[in-house]
């Protein structure tokens, strides 16, 4: 996986966080209890992606 | 050539700004807000915007068996001629409501607070819609869904039964229609 590549995934898990986001606000409001776990467990798991691909992105970057 | 030939803005140690440029050049903001940085602040965006849901599910999973609701009587139906409402209280002392005998004589029921910034909605029967005078919010009274103005999302639905002429309130439905 590329330096580019991660770049991608990073800031497509920034954009699947901020709809997950607005999602989880919207199904709070509207008691949707079972959407709220959902589009949270969503954004978490985007959130580790984004995490391990941080980290696969260091390994290329500062590699000598 | 000597200093003395030279233009001022070309002497050594000249304070002219179109000489020295290079002044705008600092080497620890470089180190600080390059490419690598701003990776690293995305993953944090990221990471942040992911944390942020997490309050909602702890609610979710806390209001996850909200109880069942009870059966409240709400008015006599003799009371209430058509084209007129009634305020009430579903299913707790907190949450106004409103029963409404439309002028098409149907009966409906919805939580009266506006899903905008919770102002009391009213049934104006000459347009048979309901209405937050706050920002001109409009809901159609058949399914309590926003017609016009800020609202979004619809009005909670109170479920109702008619016994022996009596209005019950029986249920609430959040999302609905």
């Amino acid at each position: 996986m590329g330096k580019k590549t991660c770049w991608s995934i990073i800031i497509c898990t920034i954009i699947v966080n901020v709809v997950m986001l607005q999602w989880t606000v919207e199904a709070h409001y509207g008691r949707e209890y079972g959407s709220i776990l959902l589009f949270s467990g969503i954004s978490i798991v985007s959130a580790f992606i984004a995490l391990l691909t941080y980290l696969q992105w260091r390994k290329i970057e500062y590699k000598k | 050539m000597t200093d003395k030939k030279k233009l001022g803005r070309n002497q050594k140690d000249t304070e002219d700004d179109m000489i020295n440029l290079v002044d705008n050049l600092n080497r620890e903001d470089d180190l600080k807000y390059n490419r690598r940085a701003f990776l690293k602040t995305a993953v944090g965006t990221s990471v942040a915007l992911s944390v942020a849901t997490i309050p909602f599910t702890v609610r979710a999973m806390l209001g996850i068996a909200e109880e069942d609701h009870e059966r409240v009587e709400i008015a006599k139906l003799a009371d209430l001629p058509e084209g007129e409402s009634v305020t009430f209280y579903y299913p707790t002392e907190k949450d106004p409501a409103l029963l409404i005998h439309t002028v098409n004589g149907d009966l409906k029921a919805y939580n009266s607070a506006c899903t905008h910034l919770m102002c009391p909605v009213f049934y104006e029967k000459t347009q048979d819609v309901l209405l937050c005078p706050c920002h001109a919010g409009y809901f159609d009274v058949n399914n309590g869904q926003p017609k016009a103005g800020p609202p979004q999302r619809e009005l909670p639905l109170i479920e109702i039964e008619v016994d022996n002429g009596i209005v019950y309130a029986v249920g609430r439905q959040y999302r609905h229609g």
